[in-house]
C-alpha cells in the first residue's frame, strides 16, 4: 500500500488541511480499518441480526461459511444492537488543550477532537453505541451513547463545536459517565492530563470498579517535552495564570526528566488500575494512535 | 610585598565588579510565554533551585575571579622573594645628575649635595660581586669600584651642562644588559626634571629613580639677543625671562664690565634693554637677573658688534623717497656722508643698493653690468599685481607691493613678495625688485621705511655678523676662515675638522680670523630646558623610559635596591588562574545546558 496516500499515516496537520473533523475522521478510519486484520472494538452479543459483506480485517470466525457454500459469497454475521458495546468518549476541552508549540502543527484540542471523531467512527462502524462527553472545569457537552445511523453526525457536530474552555476538572465528567453507562462499557478518556492526578485517577479507577474498560489518551505537544525558547522567560499557565521565571538552558534537562517521570507515573498508575494508557504526541499520525489503541484492546479481549 | 609594574591597569579592577553590577542592576522583566505545562516546570524549578543558586553563585565567583586575574596580570605584580641576606650579584649603573639644575637649593642644601649623599648610601651596599658604573652629567658610564666612585662624588659640583636623562638611562641599560649577572639595575639620582627626559625606545631594564624633594620655583633667562645685529653705535638687547609669572624681576645689562641698562619684567615677557655700544668693535655683554635658588640660569652672555654709521649716497635714479629717507638717517647720525654705500638704479659702486630703473629700456644694461660683476641675479619680467612683503628682521613686513621685476637667479634672499624673491644679496650688492616709490610699493609711506633703509645700508656696510651660539659642552663646527677661539686660558687653535667642544663655562668667546682680526663670537649659555624644574611623574617616567622604571621614595629605594633578582613576576601565574577560571566557567555554564535523554 502506498502510505503516502493514506490519511491515517499522514502528518496530522496535513490531514487536517483536507477538511473538517468529519472528513478527517472518515479518511483516517478508512485507512485504519483497511489495514487491520479484524475489527478492533467488537461486542460480545450472540444474537444474530444480519449479514454484511466481508471486509478485509474482519475476523474469520464471524464469516458465514454456510452462506459461502451456498452462494459462493463472503458474508459476515452481524449481531443484535442491544448486545453491542457501549462506549463513551470523554474529551478534555480545557484552555491548556488549546495550545500549540509550533507552526504547522495542530493544537492539542484540535488533535484530540479529530482523534475523538475517528474513534467514534470506528466504534459506530461496528455498530457499537457511542456517546460523547466534553468538559473543562465542568461538563460542557453530552451526547448519549447510541448506535443508530445518524449518531455519527450528532457526535461529529458535538465534537466540532466544542471550543476551548477554562480550567480542568475531569472528575465531574467521569462521574457523569457512570450515569450514562449503566452497563459495562468502554470509556475513552482524551486529555493532556494537566489536572489533579489524584482526583482524576480516583475517578478513572472508579470507572474500572464499575466494570468499564478505560483507555486514557495522554495528549501532549512535542514542545511540552523539552523546554525551549528565549534565554529567560516567565512561563505562564494559561488556566491558572501562575508563572515561573526560568532560563530554559539551565532547566532543560531537568525539565525533560520531570516530564518523563510524570509520564512514567501516569503509565504506572494506569497499569496498576487496569487502565490502558497511551501517550500521544500531536505530531503522531492518527492511524498510529488508533492502531496502537486497537491492538491493545484486542489483546485485552 | 607586592608591587605593580603597570599600576594604572589596576583601574581595570572596576571591571571585576561588572558581573555583580550586571546581576544587581540589569535585572529586567523577562517576556511572558504561555506554556500549559507550567506544573512540570514549577516542579523542576523547585527541585533544582538549590543547585541553580549554587551554580549562579559559582558562576559569579568564577567570572569575578577571571576578570580580577586578567586585570591583576595586566598590572604585572611582582613580589619579593627570599628576603634578607646578601643580594644577588648585580650590574649597577649609578646615574648622579649633576646638571645645571642640580645647583638649585632645596631646604638650605644644594640638590647636588643631596644627590651625592644619597649616592654614598647606595655605594655602601655595593659588594665585591657587583659590577658598578658611575654616570655623571657627561652621560658616559665609567666603571668604578665603590671607593673610586666615592672619591668622584667627593668633588661633585653642579655643571652648567644639561643631561638628557632619557638617553643616559638608555645608555646605562645598554651597559648593564651586556653583563651576565643575575640582576641588572640602573639607579637614577636626579631632580628628575620633566624636560630632561627625551623619548626613545622603551627599555625593559629595571630603573629605580629617586629625587631629593620638592624643587623650588625658578626664574631664568632663557635667551637674549642684540638688535640690530650691528650697532652703530646704539641698539638694544631683547631678553626672554622664564619661570612662573608671579612677581616681576629686575634685569641688568652689563657691557665691558659696566652696567649700562636696567629693566623690570614678568616671567614670560621679552623686555628690551637699550644701550650705546661706544667705539666700533666687539663687546661682551651680560644680562643678569637677581639671584634665586638656582643661580646657574640667572645670566646670559652675548656679543655686541659696534660699527661706525656707513657713509652713503643716493643717486637721482634711486628716487626722491630714498633720498629724503637717507637725509633723515644722515641727520640723525645713523648714516654718514660719502659713497661707501650707493643707492642707485645702476651698479654704481663697490657696495651698491640697486633699485630697478624707472626706464625699462635701462634694465638690459643693468643686467649686463650685474653679470659682468659676477652677481648671479638679474631683473626679469616686470609684473603688476598685489603682493605682500615678508622681510624678517628688516622692518618691512606686511608692506604692499604692486609692481615689481621678477628677480631671476640664486643666492641670499633677504625679503620676498609673497613667495618670490624681492630683495636679494650677493656679497656687497643688494638688488631690489621694486622701486621705492608710488605706484611700485607703499613701503615708503610706512613707519618702517626709514629703519628699513637704516638696516639695509648699515648691514651692507658692515657685512654680516657671525655670532655662534652653543651650550656648554656642545660640539661646534666653525667656519673655514677662522683661526682660533679666544678663551680665558689662551687662544684655542682649530683642528682640521674645525670642530671644537664649547667651553664648559658660559660666556662670550671671540673668534679670530685668519688675518688676526676678531670676526665673530661664540656665545656659550646654559640650556633653558635646565630651568624647567617641574619633575616627572611615574606615568611620564615610564612613558619616556620603559615599563621597568620605578619612581621611588627614600624608603622604597632602600627596599627595592638590589631587589631585581629577588622579585618574581606573578603575572604568569595570574594568567594561568584566569585561564583556569575561564575553563571552569565554561564547564559550569555548560552543565545543565544539555538536553535530557532517555526513553519516554
Amino acid at each position: 500500500m502506498n502510505t503516502a496516500k493514506r490519511p491515517d499515516l499522514l502528518d496530522p496537520y496535513e490531514v487536517a488541511q483536507l477538511g473538517g473533523v468529519e472528513l478527517v475522521a472518515e479518511g483516517v478510519v478508512e485507512g485504519v480499518l483497511a489495514g487491520l486484520h479484524r475489527s478492533p472494538f467488537r461486542g460480545f452479543s450472540v444474537e444474530f441480526a444480519e449479514h454484511r459483506p466481508y471486509q478485509p480485517g474482519d475476523e474469520l470466525r464471524y464469516l458465514d461459511w454456510k452462506m459461502l457454500g451456498r452462494s459462493d459469497r463472503l458474508l459476515v454475521k452481524q449481531y443484535e444492537e442491544e448486545t453491542n458495546l457501549r462506549a463513551m468518549i470523554v474529551l478534555d476541552a480545557s484552555r491548556s488543550m488549546d495550545w500549540v508549540g509550533a507552526e504547522r502543527r495542530l493544537s492539542k484540542l484540535e488533535y484530540a477532537k479529530r482523534l475523538a471523531a475517528a474513534l467514534a467512527l470506528v466504534l459506530l462502524r461496528q455498530r457499537d453505541a457511542t456517546g460523547f462527553v466534553g468538559f473543562d472545569e465542568r461538563v460542557r457537552s453530552v451526547v448519549r451513547a447510541r448506535s443508530r445511523r445518524r449518531q455519527w453526525w450528532t457526535l461529529a457536530a458535538a465534537v466540532a463545536t466544542l471550543g476551548p474552555g477554562g480550567g480542568t476538572a475531569a472528575e465531574p465528567a467521569l462521574y457523569r459517565v457512570t450515569d450514562l453507562l449503566r452497563r459495562r462499557g468502554l470509556v475513552l478518556f482524551i486529555s493532556d492530563l494537566l489536572l489533579d492526578p489524584k482526583l482524576a485517577l480516583l475517578a478513572l479507577r472508579y470507572l474500572r470498579h464499575r466494570g468499564h474498560q478505560v483507555i486514557v489518551f495522554h495528549i501532549m505537544d512535542p514542545a511540552e517535552l523539552t523546554l525551549e525558547g528565549q534565554p529567560e522567560a516567565r512561563f505562564e499557565d494559561p488556566e491558572s495564570g501562575a508563572g515561573v521565571v526560568a532560563r530554559p538552558r539551565e532547566l532543560r534537562a531537568a525539565y525533560t526528566d520531570t516530564v518523563r517521570r510524570s509520564i512514567r507515573e501516569w503509565r504506572s498508575a494506569c497499569r496498576s488500575g487496569g487502565i490502558a494508557y497511551h501517550h500521544v504526541l500531536t505530531d503522531t499520525p492518527f492511524g498510529y494512535v488508533l492502531r496502537q489503541a486497537a491492538s491493545r484492546r484486542v489483546r485485552r479481549g | 610585598m607586592i608591587a605593580f609594574l603597570q599600576p594604572l591597569a589596576l583601574l581595570g579592577l572596576a571591571v571585576a565588579a561588572l558581573p555583580t553590577v550586571l546581576h544587581l542592576f540589569t535585572r529586567r522583566v523577562p517576556p511572558t510565554v504561555t506554556f500549559p505545562a507550567v506544573r512540570y516546570l514549577a516542579e523542576t524549578e523547585r527541585q533544582q533551585s538549590r543547585r541553580l543558586k549554587l551554580r549562579h553563585l559559582l558562576l559569579l565567583l568564577l567570572r569575578t575571579a577571571l576578570l580580577t586575574s586578567v586585570v591583576l596580570a595586566a598590572a604585572r605584580p611582582v613580589v619579593r622573594v627570599g628576603l634578607g641576606g646578601a643580594h644577588a650579584p648585580t650590574a649597577l649603573v649609578l646615574v648622579v645628575d649633576n646638571s645645571l639644575s642640580s645647583g638649585a637649593v632645596v631646604e638650605g642644601r644644594r640638590v647636588v649635595d643631596l644627590l651625592a649623599a644619597r649616592a654614598r648610601t647606595i655605594l655602601r651596599r655595593v659588594n665585591e660581586s657587583d659590577r658598578l658604573w658611575l654616570m655623571q652629567v657627561d652621560g658616559l658610564p665609567r666603571a668604578a669600584t665603590p671607593a673610586e666612585a666615592l672619591a668622584l662624588l667627593g668633588g661633585l659640583e653642579p655643571s652648567p651642562r644639561r643631561l638628557d636623562l632619557g638617553q643616559a638611562v638608555r645608555a646605562a641599560a645598554g651597559v648593564v644588559e651586556s653583563e651576565a649577572l643575575p640582576s641588572r639595575e640602573v639607579v637614577v639620582l636626579s631632580d628628575l626634571q620633566r624636560s630632561a627626559f627625551s623619548g626613545g625606545e622603551p627599555i625593559a631594564t629595571r630603573v629605580l629613580a629617586w629625587a631629593p624633594g620638592v624643587m623650588p620655583e625658578d626664574r631664568s633667562l632663557d635667551s637674549a639677543a642684540v638688535e640690530p645685529p650691528v650697532w652703530s653705535p646704539s641698539g638694544h638687547v631683547v631678553a626672554a625671562v622664564g619661570g612662573m609669572r608671579r612677581a616681576p624681576v629686575a634685569l641688568r645689562l652689563s657691557m665691558g664690565g659696566r652696567e649700562v641698562a636696567r629693566a623690570v619684567a614678568y616671567p614670560g615677557d621679552r623686555p628690551s634693554l637699550p644701550a650705546r655700544g661706544g667705539r666700533p668693535g666687539w663687546l661682551a655683554a651680560r644680562v643678569a637677573l637677581d639671584p634665586d635658588e638656582l643661580r646657574g640660569d640667572d645670566e646670559w652672555f652675548l656679543a655686541v658688534r659696534v660699527a661706525e654709521p656707513a657713509p652713503a649716497a643716493a643717486e637721482a635714479g634711486a628716487g626722491r623717497y630714498v633720498a629724503e629717507a637717507l637725509a633723515v638717517l644722515q641727520e640723525g647720525g645713523r648714516a654718514g656722508r660719502g659713497r661707501t654705500v650707493v643707492l642707485a638704479d645702476r651698479l654704481a659702486g663697490v657696495r651698491s643698493i640697486i633699485l630697478p630703473p624707472a626706464d625699462p629700456a635701462a634694465v638690459g644694461a643693468l643686467n649686463r653690468s650685474l653679470a659682468a660683476r659676477g652677481v648671479p641675479w638679474r631683473l626679469g619680467d616686470r609684473l603688476d599685481g598685489e603682493w605682500q612683503l615678508r622681510a624678517d628682521g628688516l622692518g618691512a613686513d606686511g608692506a604692499a607691493v604692486r609692481r615689481r621685476y621678477r628677480l631671476v637667479g640664486s643666492g641670499v634672499v633677504l625679503a620676498r613678495a609673497d613667495d618670490e624673491p624681492w630683495l636679494v644679496r650677493d656679497r656687497d650688492v643688494v638688488l631690489l625688485g621694486s622701486r621705492l616709490e608710488d605706484p611700485w610699493t607703499d613701503l615708503p609711506f610706512t613707519a618702517g621705511f626709514v629703519p628699513f633703509l637704516d638696516l639695509l645700508i648699515n648691514r651692507i656696510a658692515a657685512g654680516e655678523t657671525r655670532s655662534l651660539r652653543a651650550h656648554p659642552g656642545d660640539v661646534v663646527v666653525l667656519p673655514a676662515d677662522l683661526e682660533a677661539v679666544l678663551t680665558a686660558s689662551g687662544p684655542l687653535s682649530l683642528a682640521g675638522d674645525r670642530r671644537i667642544t664649547a667651553p664648559r663655562e658660559p660666556g662670550v668667546y671671540f673668534l679670530r680670523g685668519v688675518g688676526g682680526d676678531t670676526v665673530g663670537a661664540l656665545e656659550v649659555n646654559h640650556d633653558p630646558r635646565e630651568s624647567r624644574l617641574a619633575p616627572v611623574d611615574r606615568r611620564l617616567l615610564r612613558a619616556a623610559v620603559g615599563p621597568g622604571a620605578e619612581l621611588l621614595s627614600d624608603g622604597a629605594l632602600d627596599r627595592e635596591l638590589f631587589g631585581g633578582a629577588r622579585r618574581a613576576d606573578l603575572s604568569g601565574a595570574l594568567w594561568l588562574v584566569a585561564l583556569l577560571a575561564a575553563a571552569l566557567e565554561f564547564a559550569v555554564a555548560s552543565i545543565g545546558a544539555g538536553t535530557g535523554r532517555g526513553r519516554l
